[in-house]
């Protein structure tokens, strides 16, 4: 039983064919989760009973020639970020750890409607605030290649749980490369598409102006499929863009930048060897390979440092323990409010708290956050600039290959350069993928990350296709191999 | 040398929009709790804000019609505090891009113009509400009650430059905006309701001084009285202080409405940092000039615009200014009224005395259809002609409320027609001397009250139709000859 490691159109396929029944899938990825999940722990919850009698219902659409499209009976993972009504959405934090939400998310809504089977919510770092899921109250998720190395974060759950095959898919969110970086990390395909184009309503925010949700897949054609489904406009949430023309990418003969500054030091050789070895594929294949200059690249780390604290310490500010989540008893009601946020934030939390708190006040504003607000905008323009003489940018997406639980937990600065290519991509608003492309000396997985303008994500989709049948990765995780 | 005070004063209008500001929760009017709740006004994790495009028209609105200069590329602020009522920890409003700026408000203050200088007016969403109960303070409650009802509601703040100088004229500026935003229709203005709620900043300074003495705020003022006294008070304890030398302290002070005084709340030099920065949620509010020339056109005739209506008809600038704190359909027929009585003192008169105090007492809200501005000038005419008397036009008037007539017939028919032949009068003036001899010798000896006294019996024994007036001169006459 591989069917788990197959694309979703050929598992659509096989359903529609009578082959295969969403029910037998659904059994398939729960066997996959029984014996993974004891090692892995990518998902936090499990929906395998409530949801048996949806699979059922999958089953009989197939028979009758009503499925609603080509996600109807896929199973796929949530990270727990993400509101689906009636289950608890956690964040991975005491503060929720029995939050129940009363509503869907947009993205879930519109997952529902193709009848989309979740298989439970995964596991991230706090409020999506790390890099590792080293910072989840509930304990890591491991790396199915390597349980002694970190799965990245924050969507570590979400790309551990595709990587071991306990969903086809799974939804991630990114903010600063909390997709890319895992999937990098898991070996999959990590998306994170051009903000405005997936609804955040129903995401709990981290950094509402660098959010996004997207796909985490076992291959790029699954990212498509899925962002295609979840993406649109949604008059709830007002950030969200509405559709409009916008000059593509060429997707023959393209001109394809190396950003020189990611390429630089702190890059491992490995990692730079995947971005040269993707660059004569390409060669090959007719693309012109330039290298590129974006200098504020080398500056995204301090500048996200300043953004997403500062947004962070007023979206956090609602838990509180007066309406809904933990609630720590005090003398007064501001007693109350300091005990529980006290005892519900991890340390990381709190630290970005403060910082974000500290950017924002009286006296600090104009030469912390406004500063950074510039450099965002000079940034933003840099690449806009770029894109004038390139199809399309590429980088390492990250640095090395997974690294081990607690070596860089002691060293905060090291574990943020974790993020150093994935960051810009938030920062400047635009679409970004990840694609492994081979393994390390170490034999874990590497990815290359490529760009493009913003409103472009299908044109970027249909690229990285390309290049995926070129590297054709094929190399799977230790858990995997070891079952056969 | 004298001690001036300075006000200014910031005030909060509910608008009456059907839903709140950042989510589709209708506004509800109701004592019920937590009725009109979703995942957004309750500040649930992962739900959005999506501003409320008719409120976004109220306040352009607002700010047209008080001068302002609108923002043509605004933003909403995050405003960080901590306060149990506020759902989200933060409240969304305007910071440093307000949709109005530097507007101004003529107002009526003793019956002379004056100009109030409005120096922003921003949008923002309103609390929820609580209920302290066992005290009225958060941290000496037994416990709090939290009503989410008016958790999002649109709120407009207009903030004044401090340039008020009395209690009556802040009274009289609330009153004026009260005014407007119910003649614009974006606002019930009830402050029994709470739709206007306001604080006042008061300091005093010595006159001539360069600069303004320390600023103390003032909350929690619930009507016209309490605001005038609260002021009042406020400017004599500081005018006390700052002559026995005594340092005022920069605060919040609260208007305690039983024992009419200010105490202390807290002191602003501890006081929050908002730490304002521009919500991520919401991209930039972009009111474009076809937006603003499309709200402008809207606008409606004006309270100042309806006082110089009144005024060019010939009444005084008071007159004019209470006149157009009534319903429009009022100094409508006022102006037609005026037009054929060619009197506008007694047509306001009677239509603001008379008429309105006869509709009030009937609990109407409009007139019959049978009374016409025609036959309501016909009733004033009577009285200015001296063919009737001022009682027997209120009888009229009744009577016209409840059936139709015509005043002029219903005078002679129900003879109420005044006798003002001289000759005729006078031979009453004399019969009632005679009888009354001990009053006029009183009278002689000072005692003018009976005058009145003397009147009465004439009218008696005319059956009414007598003028008073002219009664009284006659009188007069009699007695001094």
């Amino acid at each position: 039983m591989e069917n788990h490691k197959l694309s979703i159109s050929k598992i659509n396929k096989l359903f529609k064919d009578k082959e295969l029944k969403p029910s037998e899938l659904y059994d398939e990825v729960f066997e996959r989760a029984a014996s993974t999940e004891s090692i892995i722990h990518g998902h936090l919850t499990l929906f395998q009973e409530e949801n048996i009698q949806k699979a059922l219902e999958s089953n009989t659409r197939y028979e009758k020639g009503e499925h609603l499209g080509p996600l109807d009976g896929i199973p796929i993972a949530i990270k727990d970020n993400i509101n689906i009504s009636g289950h608890v959405t956690s964040c991975s934090s005491k503060m929720l750890a029995n939050y129940v939400s009363p509503y869907d998310a947009t993205v879930i809504t519109k997952l529902k409607k193709e009848g989309v089977l979740f298989t439970g919510k995964t596991n991230l770092d706090e409020f999506a605030m790390g890099s590792s899921t080293e910072n989840s109250a509930f304990g890591p998720t491991k790396n199915p290649w390597d349980p002694s190395r970190v799965p990245g974060g924050s969507s570590g759950g979400s790309a551990a749980v595709v990587s071991a095959g306990s969903a086809i898919a799974s939804l991630g969110s990114d903010t600063g490369g909390s997709i890319r970086q895992p999937a990098s990390f898991c070996g999959v395909v990590g998306f994170k598409p051009t903000y405005g184009t997936v609804s955040r309503y129903g995401l709990i925010a981290f950094a509402s102006s660098l959010d996004q949700i997207g796909p985490i897949t076992n291959n790029v054609e699954d990212a498509k499929l899925i962002f295609n489904s979840i993406s649109g406009h949604d008059p709830k949430d007002a950030t969200s863009l509405i559709a409009t023309k916008t000059e593509q990418p060429n997707l023959n003969k393209a001109k394809i930048g190396i950003i020189k500054e990611l390429m630089e030091d702190g890059i491992s050789e490995d990692a730079k060897e995947e971005v040269y070895k993707v660059a004569k594929l390409m060669e090959a294949e007719g693309h012109e390979i330039v290298e590129v200059s974006l200098p504020l690249t080398k500056m995204s780390i301090s500048i996200y440092y300043l953004i997403a604290p500062a947004e962070c310490s007023a979206n956090l500010s609602r838990f509180d323990g007066v309406r809904y989540g933990a609630r720590v008893s005090g003398n007064t009601s501001s007693e109350m409010m300091e005990l529980t946020r006290a005892e519900g934030f991890g340390p990381e939390v709190k630290k970005r708290i403060l910082l974000g708190t500290y950017a924002l006040s009286a006296g600090y504003y104009d030469a912390y956050y406004g500063q950074a607000l510039k450099a965002r905008a000079m940034m933003k323009k840099e690449f806009t600039d770029i894109y004038k003489q390139v199809d399309y940018v590429i980088s390492p997406t990250t640095p090395s290959d997974p690294f081990k639980f607690g070596e860089k937990s002691d060293n905060q600065l090291e574990m943020y350069m974790s993020d150093l290519c994935t960051i810009p991509a938030n920062l400047v608003g635009m679409p970004a993928i990840s694609i492994p492309t081979g393994l390390s000396s170490q034999g874990l997985p590497l990815s290359v990350q490529i760009m493009s303008p913003a409103n472009t994500d299908n044109t970027l989709l249909d690229f990285s296709q390309t290049l995926q049948s070129l590297v054709s990765f094929i190399d799977k995780p230790i858990l995997n191999r070891t079952e056969k | 040398m004298n001690i001036i005070p300075t006000i200014g004063m910031e005030t909060h209008v509910e608008l009456k929009t059907n839903s709140k500001m950042f989510c589709r929760c209708y506004v509800l009017d109701t004592d019920l709790p937590n009725e009109s709740l979703c995942p957004t006004c309750l500040g649930l994790p992962g739900s959005l804000p999506a501003p409320n495009k008719k409120a976004i028209e109220f306040i352009t609105l607002l700010a047209l019609s008080t001068n302002c200069s609108i923002t043509n590329e605004g933003m909403f602020h995050r405003k960080n505090y901590f306060y149990p009522d506020l759902p989200k920890n933060y409240q969304i409003s305007q910071f440093d891009l307000p949709v109005g700026t530097e507007g101004s408000l003529e107002i009526v203050v003793d019956g002379e113009f004056e100009t109030v200088e409005i120096e922003r007016v921003h949008m923002e969403e309103d609390t929820g509400k609580s209920t302290h109960i066992g005290s009225g303070r958060i941290d000496s409650a037994t416990s709090t009650h939290l009503d989410f009802n008016r958790a999002g509601i649109p709120l407009v703040e207009v903030v004044t430059k401090p340039l008020i100088k009395s209690s009556k004229e802040a009274v009289a500026y609330i009153e004026e905006l009260r005014q407007l935003v119910i003649d614009l229709n974006i606002s019930e203005g009830k402050l029994e309701k709470g739709n206007l709620r306001f604080d006042a900043n008061i300091s005093v300074a010595y006159e001539g001084d360069k600069e303004l003495g320390t600023k103390v705020e003032i909350k929690n003022m619930n009507s016209l009285k309490s605001l005038e006294k609260a002021i009042e008070y406020e400017i004599s304890r500081q005018t006390k202080m700052l002559k026995s030398k005594e340092n005022i302290i920069q605060e919040t002070r609260h208007w305690d409405e039983k024992k009419e005084v200010t105490s202390s709340m807290r002191s602003k030099e501890g006081s929050a940092d908002y730490r304002y920065f521009s919500d991520p949620d919401i991209p930039n509010m972009i009111l474009s000039e076809d937006f603003v020339n499309t709200i402008k056109a809207t606008i409606p005739v004006l309270p100042s615009e309806k006082r110089k209506v009144f005024m060019d008809s010939g009444l005084s600038i008071e007159d004019s200014n209470n006149l157009g704190k009534s319903s429009n359909w009022i100094g409508e027929f006022y102006i037609q009224v005026s037009e054929i009585t060619k009197d506008s003192k007694a047509s306001f008169n009677f239509i603001t005395g008379e008429l309105q105090g006869q509709l009030r007492k009937l609990e109407l809200l409009s007139l019959p259809n049978w009374v016409t501005a025609k036959n309501l000038s016909e009733i004033i005419i009577l009285v200015n002609n001296d063919k009737i008397s001022f009682t027997s036009a209120k009888e009229i008037l009744t009577k016209l409320i409840e059936e139709k007539l015509e005043p002029e017939e219903y005078a002679v028919s129900n003879n109420l027609i005044q006798e003002n032949d001289i000759d005729e009068i006078g031979k009453i003036v004399l019969e009632v001397i005679d009888s009354n001899e001990e009053v006029i010798i009183r009278i002689s000896d000072g005692e003018d009250k009976l005058i009145g006294f003397l009147v009465g019996q004439i009218i008696k024994l005319s059956k009414g139709k007598v003028n008073p007036s002219v009664a009284k001169e006659l009188l007069l006459k009699e007695i001094n000859s």
